[in-house]
Formats: C-alpha cells, structure tokens, sequence
C-alpha cells in the first residue's frame, strides 16, 4: 500500500544494493521497508526471528553483554544497549558475521545483513570504527543502517551509504491504513475517528494504530466522536506545563521539580520532556516571548546533552521560563495601568 | 637439655590454649597468644601486664605510682587511663546506659549482643572495660591474628597448632563459641574469680567486610546459644558508620535483638577537666623537671582542636608540654594586638581571630576539621554575611565601591569561605551540589534569583560534566555552584530552621536506568528503539487490558506506563537530612559512578594508549585467526 522505494532500490541493482542508511522519523515505516528488502532478498526465511543473547569481551576483558534477533540470513543489533562501549560491539559483531560464509550461496545471496538501529547514538567512537568496518567486509556483508535523523551521523558514513530517507506516512495515508487493519480486525471504523486519530498521532502510524487499539478496548462499537486516549505522561506533562504558567514562585518550582522527577521514573527521556514542556509552553505564551522561549529551550537541551545530571537543566529552563513570564505579565499589567 | 626444650614446646603450647589465664604463673607475663589477649582486672593482681596498644587497658592507679618510676616516657594517656566511673570523660548517661545493658545481660549469664559505636578516642573501649572492672566481669578480647606468626615457630610446633593455618574466619568463630561454652577453671590462688565473662571484639576479620553474610552466620549461631554476653566496638569516623552499616543492616540488629549505643565525642568541658587534671599531677610529680605548663586558653585551644578526641588531645598535651620550649610552644592567640586595631570592624576580628585559629589546630597534632553535611549545607543556604555597619566600615578599606550599574551585584561581605565548607563536608563536590540542589528553593522568594541560582547550578553540572578534567575541574564546579546559590539570593530570608532533605536525584537515575532496563529486556520481541518504546507503546500497552501477557512484564508495564494524573504522587518520598549524617549511601552510588567511568577510562586510555596494548592484543588476534 506504501510505496517503498527500498525495494525499488533493490530491482535497479538487479539484487545486489551498496549498504544503506535508512532514515526518517519514528513511527514512519523505516524497520518494515527494511524487512520487506530482506524478504525480498532472501524470501520467507528472513522472518523466521531468534532472540539470542551473546557475550563479547572486551580487549580490556570486560565482558559485555548484549542480544540480537536473527535469522539465518541476517543479524539485527542495537549497540547502543552497550553503553559507551557500543565501538567494541560493532567491531566484533561485525567481523563474526563478516567471517562466516553463507552455507548456500549458490541459491542465496552471497553476503548477510548485518542491521543496526539507531544509528544516530553511536558514540563518535564507534562510527570511526564502523566506517573502518565497513570498508573492510564489503565482500561478504551488507549494512543497513537505521537511525531517525542523519544529523549526528558522521559525513564518512553518510558517504559510504545509499541515504533513503522514509517520511512520515500523509494523514489520509494513516487513515487508510487503520481502516484496512479495523476491516481485517473485524471492526468497523467511523471515518470521523479514523481522522482524529490520525490528526493526534501527528502521522505516527505506530502511535496511530496503538491509539486506535485503545479506543477498541475503551469503547465498541465506535463512536465518531470519542475520546481518543493519549499516554499517561503527556497528559501528566501538558499538566505539568500549566502547572508552570498559571503560578510562577519558588514553591510552585518544587512542585514542578517532583513532577519532572516522576517523569523521570517512569522513563521519558530527558529531552523529550523539554521538547514536550517548550511545545505546552509556546501554546500558552505571547508571541513576543516565543523567538526567547525557544532558544532558551535550545539552550538547555544543548547543555542537556553536555551535562551528566538533567535535573540541573530542567529546572534552570524552567526557572529561567517563570522569571522570563512573570516580568512580562507584570510589565503588561504595567502597561494596561498608565 | 632435651628435657627442657620438651618444657618449652610444652610451654609455648600452652600459650596458645584457650583456657590459660588461671594458671600461668606470674613471670609468665606473655601469656597472650595472636589469636586473643585475655586481660584481667582485677586489683588483686598488681603484676598483671598492661597493654602494649592503647589506653583501654584501664588499671588500677596503685600500680601506675610504681610504673611512673620505672617508665618516665611513659604515654601520659596510658598513665592516666581512666580506672573508674568517676574518672571517665564520657558523660554520665552513657555510662548508666551500657552499664544497665551490661548488668541485664550478664547476671542470669544470657548472652546478647551490643554494639558500641562513636568516633575513635570518645572512650568506648575505656568505658567497657572500667565498667568490667567494677562489675566483676572477665573481658576476652579478639584480636586478629597476624598472618606472619606461623612462619616464626619451628616446623613440627607450626604442625601442632594447626589452628594457624585456619582461615580467621574459621578462628574466629571458633573463639566465640569457646570462650562462650567454656568457663575459666578455678585455681586455688585466685580469689573469687569472677564467673561471668564477656566478649570484646574490636577488630572486626577484614573477610567480613567483604562478605558480611558469614558474619551474619556466625552472629545468629551465636545468639541461638550464647551464654555470655558479646560487645562490639565499632569506631566509626565521623563520615558516617560506613561499617556498621555493612557489618550490622538493619535487619540483622532486629532479627538478633542487638543494641547499639552511640557514643557522642567527648564535650570540651569534660575534655579541660581531663587535661586540667593530668596537668596538675604531672607538676606534682615532676617538681624537678621544668614543665612547660601551657596556660587555659592554649588548653581550650587544644581541646578544639582535635574534635572530641581524648586520645589525641592527651598525646598532644603530652607533646606541647615537653620542656623544650623553643620548638614546641603554641602560640598565644594575638587577640591583645588586635583589640587595638579600633578600625577594624568587629566581624572581621572575629574572621580573623577564626581563621588563625584553625591554622593552630592544625600545627599541634590537631585533626582535620570536618562539618556535618546537615551543618555544612546549612551554612551555605542560610548563608551568613556581615551586617551592615560592619561593611560600612569596611568599604573604605576595601577600597571604592561598586560602579552603578553594577551596584545590583552588591553584597555584604560573606562570613562563611563556601570553598573550605565543601572541603570540611568531606563529601564530593558533586554531590553537594546535588543536596544543594535538593533544599534550595525553600531559602528564596523571588522566582528571579530562582532563576540565576539554577543557572549557576546548570554551569556546575556542565563544568563536572566531563570526566576527562573532572578531577581538575571539580572543585571550580563546586565552587561556582555554592558561590552562585549565595550570590544569587539577593533578599535573604531569615527563614527558621527548615528540614533538609537528601537529594532524590541518585534515587530518580536508578530508577530511571533500572526500568528502562528491565522494560528494554522484557519487550525485546516488539524491536523497538528504547526511546519508542518507552514513549509509545508501553504507555499505550498500559491502557490496553492484556491478559496474555507475563506477570513481570504487567509489573513494568504499569510502573512504567502508568502515570497517576493526581498532582502530586507519593512514590517520591523525601528523605530528611538527619543531623549527623553523612552521604554514605549516596557514596555508594558515587563509588558506582566512578567504576562506570573508570571502565570508560580503560576503555579510552585503550584508545590512545593503544601501541602499549598492542602485544596483547595481537595474541588474541591470532587466537581468533586460528579459529
């Protein structure tokens, strides 16, 4: 239903492809094209998955622990599960399965995929060492690189890889596809629900089909107008957000400083709650604050990723957005007086 | 010939038999083995040895008259040990308390077991054993033995006692249960030879530090069938009963009933009386000889110094008040010549008169200073300036004021030196921020200062943030964390006391890291970034009721995926701050850090070192090849 160019990618080479990097924003499509190009290449078998869990030692005999799902014809690995020691893992990953033979290449291909997800938080160690890699076992392995933007990947890599970028699905596409899953579920969806369901995934199609398997367990049969329900911690975060606008005092920073740690507990990432909070709060400031707001936001997420604590630089975003409102709603009040 | 070596092995093994004491004969004096040292007080028997280590073998005072002539150099804080209750510089309270424990657990000859702890010199050990003394009781003491000694014994007597060669552990569980069935024999010479007996152990085998559980082991079979009651000295430094907490959880002080008092550092006053008393023996004593006498205030100064120490302050006294003045005399606090100086400003004489002070401390055998986290925070968030005649009265000094533009920026001078307060904290800078961070906000009132606080705090972070220079960079982060806080509250709230809190900070990261990791592994099969599944699909798995799922991977999912929309949760509890507490746990977590990042280290140091590396790593290059 999806155009995937993936594939296309694969008829103009005649079955053979450079390695990729496959990028584009989450929710999008990236992981399904990828294994549609590998079906493609080496039929159904690819879709036999195995979790298998394996050990690498370090040269400095630190064992690390990681796991990859695989099948026969490729491996699928996340280096970042191993920390800061993500560059040990690729190299020896790789050359693992750069090593070994395809068992019958006269009816298979005669390379394995070797698939790596997000990309993008590879230290810069690590894709020096990939790009070495890379080059080195052209002949008997493929990488297909995922990562959700090309930003923070290093230009040797973008170099050495076919870029396919994969956009965020249209909201009429997002709405055909939970249409034809709810047929094929069994259900019948109101149109009007397809479309404010694709409107509040923001052409997530993941988040489009979790939200729509919501409603189902919220209320069926469907009603055109229903609640569609959103994860907790943005309600907690938009909450959050008022929280910040309608009182601006050193108290009402604890509360909010409680409120960012349980964000925390429960796992959302540091800047995603900045990016969450700077969204709520441009909703609800003037204009003339938005261009500072959002450098501010763009302030503190850079030092956000330099410092080691980010509780330090969440609060000071906040503290910094409370002392910047307040001056301007007391110089506005100044101005309606006189 | 052959007869009498017969004796000595004879000898030498009956010094390490356990029940030896009765009937050693007295020229015997070495009759301790290294495996524990059987010291007896009673008055009856003025040749009984006194102790080689510390001063808490307490002894009576008519043998001390006959050991000043033979031994002159004598410590003075073994000559004036304590040998009643009267003489101790612990505070009377105390003394009731463990001497009440004491009583209850001895009489009916049950077992229990305390637990003694305080700084080191506050007169733990000094007050177990006086009491022992006056209520009769035998004290066996563990101490560990010394690996070396087998090597010193000939073959065959190291085959004998085999014991040597046992483990410490082993050793010392075997002693407590002996000394714990075993009652001493009676011999006709002793004269009512007290029954009951109690155990001191103050040297704790270092395997128990490592692996508390087989101590833990030992201690519960102990209690099970203990007939004689078991002290434990534990001296903690003032950072915190590191060991105790690893030696006696909690759980093990309630499971085995253990009490534990605390001893407090001896107060100055009762520390004077001490000095004051040995003082006026020692001129007694040595009219002859010139003595240099330091006067009260070199006294006081002295009992400062050392933090509620008695050991220590009597050895320093010891020290200062040897006859050769050129080298040793402290000197007098110049306070006459400052009182002279009108101009200056009240507060500044008292930083000054403060500061040279702690400077003495440290020139007579004095401690390092060290201030309770409670305290040392305190000092920064309420922080204390000068009031403002006295900065009136400075700032000709001082030279010209600020410029107007930035007169905003003006301050009082500062009383408190944030630098050396963080130092005496004796806690990483870091994680002073983080406390900082923690009880901030309830010292100001304007959201602006709020502001400029938090930025400074979020320079700090940045500063310490790479581990590359951290150990240069560190103390400028602390630095600027406290200086901006106290800077940036501009109108000091004279607030009351507030409560402070430990930060949540260590506890929200490994929250943080844990769930993820746990969510990461239990939901491996979807193949989704972490990112995406901790934002995207769990919240929603949460909202959807599945059945088919695990019972773990339920628990993450509703504590991960659930938020309680109320406005304020209780899963984040605040921890008060106590008074005498020290960040221990959070040291722990400190040590964590530093191993990750040591680990980073190794790996990086991999990197640039890499010729070092490259011998071994081309060994298992070739493994791998030829594989």
């Amino acid at each position: 239903m999806i155009k995937n160019r993936l594939v296309d990618v694969l008829k103009v080479q005649g079955g053979d492809f450079p390695h990729l990097l496959v990028y584009g924003p989450s929710g999008a499509g990236k992981k399904t094209r990828i294994m549609c190009l590998l079906r493609e290449l080496y039929g159904p078998g690819v879709e036999k998955l195995r979790i298998e869990h394996q050990t690498i030692v370090a040269p400095s005999k630190k064992k690390i622990e990681i796991n990859t799902i695989a099948s026969n014809y490729h491996i699928e690995v996340n280096p970042c599960d191993a920390g800061n020691q993500d560059r040990v893992v690729i190299q020896e990953l790789i050359k693992t399965v750069a090593q070994s033979q395809q068992i019958q290449s006269s009816t298979q291909r005669e390379f394995k995929v070797v698939l790596l997800t997000e990309v993008d938080r590879l230290t810069k160690d690590a894709q020096h060492a990939l790009r070495r890699t890379m080059e080195k076992y052209m002949a008997t392995c493929r990488l297909i690189l995922c990562s959700t933007s090309t930003s923070k990947v290093i230009g040797p890599i973008q170099s050495r890889c076919l870029a396919v970028r994969v956009p965020l699905p249209s909201k009429e596409e997002v709405c055909s596809v939970l249409t034809s899953v709810c047929k094929k579920e069994g259900l019948l969806l109101p149109p009007e629900l397809a479309k404010q369901i694709s409107d509040k995934s923001g052409r997530n199609l993941r988040r489009a089909l979790l939200m729509c398997e919501a409603c189902r367990v919220q209320q069926y049969p469907f009603s055109a107008d229903q609640d569609v329900p959103e994860p907790d911690w943005e309600v907690y975060l938009r909450e959050t957000a008022n929280a910040i606008v309608s009182q601006q005092s050193p108290q009402r920073l604890l509360e909010v400083r409680a409120r960012l740690y349980e964000l925390l507990t429960h796992c959302i990432p540091p800047d995603i709650i900045i990016k969450g909070l700077v969204e709520e709060l441009l909703n609800n400031c003037d204009g003339q604050l938005k261009t500072e707001v959002a450098h501010l936001a763009a302030y503190y997420e850079h030092r956000l990723q330099l410092g080691s604590k980010a509780i330090y630089h969440l609060e000071a975003f906040v503290a910094k957005f409370m002392a910047i409102y307040k001056k301007f709603m007391e110089d506005g009040l100044d101005a309606m007086m006189f | 010939m052959k007869k009498s070596s017969l004796e000595d092995t004879a000898n030498s093994r009956r010094a390490h038999n356990w029940v030896d004491p009765s009937f050693s004969n007295p020229s015997d004096e070495r009759f301790w083995s290294g495996k524990r040292e059987d010291k007896q007080f009673w008055d009856s028997q003025p040749e009984c040895e006194r102790s080689r280590k510390r001063k808490k073998d307490r002894s009576g005072f008519l043998r001390l008259t006959k050991s000043i002539e033979n031994d002159p150099d004598e410590p003075w804080v073994d000559r004036y040990s304590p040998c009643s209750q009267g003489e101790l510089a612990v505070h009377k309270k105390k003394i009731e308390e463990v001497e009440n424990w004491m009583r209850g657990h001895t009489n009916p000859s049950k077992g229990g077991i305390l637990i003694l702890t305080g700084p080191s010199g506050s007169g733990k050990t000094a007050t177990v054993q006086v009491l022992s003394l006056e209520l009769g009781i035998r004290v066996q003491e563990w101490t560990n033995p010394s690996s070396v000694e087998p090597y010193y014994g000939s073959l065959p007597e190291w085959r004998l006692k085999g014991s040597s060669c046992s483990s410490q552990l082993a050793q010392f569980q075997e002693f407590l249960l002996r000394v714990n069935k075993y009652k001493c024999l009676k011999m006709k010479g002793d004269r009512e030879a007290p029954d009951n007996r109690l155990i001191l152990v103050e040297d704790f085998p270092n395997q128990f530090y490592r692996q508390p559980c087989g101590f833990h082991d030992i201690l519960r079979f102990f209690v099970k069938n203990s007939q004689c009651p078991l002290v434990f000295i534990v001296s903690g430094s003032r950072s915190g009963e590191g060991s105790l907490h690893s030696l006696f959880p909690k759980e093990i002080q309630e499971e085995l009933h253990i009490s534990c008092i605390s001893f407090n550092p001896v107060a100055p006053t009762t520390m004077m009386k001490v000095l004051k008393n040995i003082l006026y023996m020692e001129t007694e004593k040595q009219r002859h000889k010139s003595l240099y006498v330091p006067d009260k205030s070199e006294l006081e100064m002295l009992c400062s110094g050392t933090s509620g120490d008695i050991r220590s302050v009597i050895n320093s006294l010891q020290f200062c008040c040897l006859p050769d003045k050129g080298l040793f005399t402290l000197k007098k606090p110049p306070a006459v010549q400052l009182e002279r100086t009108v101009s200056l400003s009240k507060q500044r004489r008292k930083r000054a008169t403060s500061s040279r002070e702690q400077e003495e401390h440290q020139a007579i055998g004095g401690k390092d200073v060290s201030v309770f986290l409670f305290r040392a925070l305190g000092k920064i968030l309420h922080c204390k300036r000068g009031n403002c005649e006295g900065a009136n009265a400075t700032k000709g000094a001082s030279g010209p004021g600020l410029p107007f533009h930035l007169l905003h920026h003006h301050r009082e001078v500062l009383l408190v030196q944030p630098e050396s307060v963080v130092e005496r904290s004796q806690t990483s800078g870091e994680f002073f921020s983080l406390c900082l961070h923690q009880n901030y906000l309830d010292f100001f009132s304007e959201i602006e200062d709020v502001d400029r606080a938090c930025e400074y705090l979020s320079d700090a972070d940045l500063l310490t943030g790479n581990w590359t220079i951290r150990h240069i960079i560190g103390d400028y982060g602390s630095s600027v964390a406290t200086r901006g806080l106290i800077h940036s509250n501009s109108c000091q709230l004279s607030v009351g006391f507030k409560p402070l809190h430990k930060p949540s900070w260590c506890l929200v990261s490994k929250k943080h890291q844990n769930n993820s990791l746990a969510a990461q592994s239990l939901f491996r099969s979807f193949r989704l970034t972490p990112v995406s599944l901790l934002t995207q699909l769990l919240p929603y798995l949460a909202k959807l009721c599945n059945t088919t799922r695990s019972q773990a991977q339920i628990a993450v999912i509703q504590d991960v995926g659930q938020m309680s929309l109320r406005r304020c949760s209780g899963r984040l509890k605040l921890e008060n701050l106590g008074d005498k507490e020290m960040g221990q746990e959070v040291e722990e977590e400190e040590e964590e850090h530093c191993r990750i990042e040591k680990d980073l280290q190794v790996s990086q140091s991999q990197l640039t070192t890499n010729q070092v590396l490259l011998e071994e790593e081309d060994l298992i290059i070739e493994e791998y090849e030829s594989d």
